[in-house]
């Protein structure tokens, strides 16, 4: 208020000096030129006003122009009465063209003003929509919209977007993410009519903020809330053309962004039926597959077991009995599986000697690596690890399993552990042909399997994730590598040494 | 020597597994008795205790570890060989604790649940008259001369660490839980991780690979196993 009141006074201020000029040029001229020339002078002085500052000031010049051709140029000189009645009605005239000449020189002013206006206005709901175009998430698309409407209007904004059954705040300029009651129950029924609502509209005007929809071609997509400390309405005819110009905007780019979400929900809806499908194929497969050779061999047993010779007995019997175990081991898998997606691991975390646990391991693959050689490589220095010892006897298990299915008979698997800093990583390195390297991270996803050494031993594809979710679980880490001496997997299992698990020492024996 | 068969009961629901059994055992030369639930296993044990019991540990009626407690309860000390499930080895311990004397993990194979039944028997029959000289491959264990010997030399052993072989001799063939060992070693509740380290050491004196033990077998999450030749 203050400001425009200074505004104003030196808009008057100007005019005054126009005039003064118009006076001063008059006074130095009025030698050579007759006095109803001189006239021209102010008529100039009133024009330059009227363009420079609008209405008001150019008719204030007008009247103090008026006084002061009197005052100075007609006789009788220095006196505000005119002697000659001639003069009078030339005066009158004057005053006439000056007001009307004014008149039009202010409204072409605010011709330009409103041009001015509308130009920036059209200028930032440009550089808005450009902002909406590029925000990704719904979250800087409603910060962006309610800074550029609290911006642009100099009101405080709340986005609030439907969640169930309601609506919530999702954005606020300044930041807000509460309602009250009153304010809350408008935008309900704001969302639930798709009608304004709260301050200064027909329904719930109690409310401190106004409540409008945004809305698209399909129907509302959010609402605004609007308030401020303004007296009276709170926007005017034009703001409310600006806030529909940015609230139309506002809608589609929400809609955008929403349309996307969608698309990313059915992308991932089909990523898990692909994952079903693939257990279904899986489970199918690797059951039935052993489950023929169990019940093909024992029932050759059962029904020409007397014709057969001991030997092709054994056979049948050896083959029923791993065709079993293997069963077993695919069974283990799903359980395990199971139990890690249901977030039923909770690992044990103890004190284990690595080297044990691995030994274990070793023994139970026993049968699996019988083709194979192993050599271990453990240093005997190393500290005792806390690890759930169950858990990590299965990763092993499972990476031996793994070597053992992609690497040919007589090839050597080694087992070396090493202390790195804090931590202890465990390597198993083999002779096989090596994880194809655009697949080395997917190795560990769900039923993935190496292309191409699809054998008929091929595994379950759930090994390798298993071993992953046990060794998050307990805080480590497992990773593939290729050996670059020639081929050959490195699997790296690492581990934390958690501070104080410090190597425990023998010091209260005595020999 | 010409003795009775020994008498085993076989405590489990499903027909097909104690068909088998049943099978098996015959012809291993075991006299089979069959129960379908804990409560007439219960009865079968109280009337006409037989020399070993193999107990499924899932059964329609009793949980099969009330069935350890009631047994032990009732004061008999029949030797229990528990069937469990993979991926239970709080229950495995809890049986073991209970005073079962060992487990077999389902599925399994023969071998190893004869090998359980034999030892299970076998501590019986050494507790009335435990053998002098313990041989088991390359190892042999002197209890009275307190001599230790491995792939043919003599070993020395820390006292804790003869008192921890000595310990697994008694019970050669068995499983013993991490809280057995402790506190028939230790004395008391002593933190797990001092057995692992005395295990380890006890290794490297008696073990041709430590990292691959043919003597002492880690039953992972459970305990400790010194194997026996029978």
């Amino acid at each position: 208020m203050q400001q425009r009141r200074a505004i104003s006074l030196g808009a008057y201020a100007g005019s005054s000096a126009f005039v003064a000029l118009a006076l001063g040029v008059g006074l130095a001229l009025q030698q050579f030129l007759a006095s109803s020339n001189i006239a021209l002078a102010f008529l100039a002085a009133v024009l330059a006003s009227a363009v420079t500052y609008g209405l008001w000031p150019s008719l204030f010049a007008c009247l103090v122009s008026v006084l002061a051709y009197n005052f100075f140029f007609l006789p009788p000189v220095y006196s505000f009465t005119i002697a000659d009645p001639e003069n009078v009605v030339a005066l009158f005239f004057f005053a006439v063209v000056a007001m009307i000449a004014s008149n039009l020189a202010a409204r072409v002013r605010d011709q330009a003003v409103a041009a001015r206006q509308r130009a920036k206005t059209t200028e930032d709901l440009y550089q808005f929509s450009r902002k909406l175009a590029s925000a990704i998430t719904l979250d800087d698309l409603l910060w962006a919209t309610a800074y550029q409407i609290a911006l642009m209007l100099k009101v405080r904004v709340v986005l609030l977007l439907p969640e169930g059954e309601t609506v919530a705040v999702r954005a606020g300029y300044p930041p807000e993410d509460m309602l009250d009651e009153g304010d809350l129950a408008a935008a309900k029924w704001c969302w639930d009519h798709n009608r304004p609502a709260g301050r200064g509209a027909d329904t719930l005007p109690g409310a401190r903020r106004l409540f409008l929809p945004m809305r698209t071609g399909r129907g509302a997509v959010g609402i605004i809330g609007l308030d401020s400390d303004r007296p009276g309405p709170l926007l005017s005819p034009d703001q409310r053309r600006l806030l529909d110009a940015l609230s139309d905007q506002a809608a589609l780019a929400i809609e955008r962004v929403s349309l996307a979400q969608d698309v990313d929900r059915a992308r991932l809806e089909a990523e898990t039926e692909r994952l079903r499908a693939a257990l279904l194929t899986s489970i199918s497969h690797d059951l039935r597959t052993p489950l023929a050779s169990i019940l093909g061999s024992a029932t050759t047993l059962s029904a020409y077991g007397d014709g057969l010779d001991a030997t092709a007995r054994a056979e049948l019997a050896r083959t029923i009995a791993e065709e079993a175990e293997r069963l077993n081991r695919f069974i283990g898998n799903l359980l395990d599986m199971t139990r890690l997606e249901a977030g039923a691991i909770v690992p044990q975390a103890e004190l284990v000697d690595i080297g044990e646990t691995v030994g274990s391991a070793l023994e139970r693959a026993g049968a699996i690596l019988a083709g194979h050689r192993v050599e271990m490589e453990l240093g005997a220095d190393l500290p005792l690890v806390p690890l759930d010892p169950v858990l990590f006897e299965q990763v092993v298990f499972n990476v031996l399993d793994n070597a053992a299915k992609y690497t040919p008979a007589g090839s050597t698997i080694r087992i070396a552990s090493r202390r790195d800093g804090d931590r202890v990583a465990l390597t198993i390195t083999d002779e096989g042909p090596g994880v194809p390297p655009s697949n080395i991270e997917r190795i560990f996803d769900k039923f993935y399997r190496a292309q191409g050494t699809d054998r008929q031993r091929a595994g379950t594809g759930l090994g390798l994730a298993i071993c992953r979710g046990f060794m998050e679980a307990m805080g480590g880490d497992i990773r593939a590598t290729n050996r670059t001496d020639r081929s050959g997997a490195i699997f790296t299992l690492t581990l934390p040494l958690r501070a104080g698990a410090a190597t425990a020492t023998l010091s209260e024996d005595v020999t | 020597m010409n003795v009775a068969p020994p008498r085993v009961l076989v405590v489990e629901d499903e027909p097909p597994i104690s068909r088998f059994l049943r099978t098996t055992l015959t012809a291993q030369g075991y006299h089979v008795l069959e129960a379908e639930c804990g409560k007439s296993a219960l009865d079968m044990i109280t009337r006409n205790p037989p020399d070993v019991v193999v107990l499924d540990l899932g059964l329609p009626d009793l949980d099969g570890l009330d069935v350890i407690r009631k047994v032990r309860d009732g004061g008999s000390a029949v030797p229990i060989v528990v069937l469990s499930s993979r991926s239970d080895e709080a229950g495995k311990v809890e049986a073991l604790d209970l005073g079962a004397d060992d487990y077999v993990t389902k599925p399994f194979g023969v071998d190893e649940l004869l090998a359980r039944l034999r030892a299970a028997l076998r501590h019986r029959l050494q507790q009335q008259g435990e053998r002098q000289v313990f041989r088991s491959g390359d190892l042999t264990v002197d209890v009275v001369r307190r001599i230790v010997t491995a792939h043919g030399e003599e070993i020395k052993l820390s006292p804790r660490e003869y008192d921890l072989l000595r310990l697994l001799v008694t019970h050669a063939g068995k499983v013993l839980t991490h809280k057995f060992i402790l506190r028939n070693v230790w004395g008391a509740d002593t933190d797990v991780q001092y057995l692992r380290i005395y295990i380890r050491a006890l290794r490297q004196k008696i073990e041709r690979e430590p990292d691959r033990p043919q003597h002492i077998v880690t039953e992972t999450g459970v305990g400790y196993r010194l194997r026996a030749s029978d």
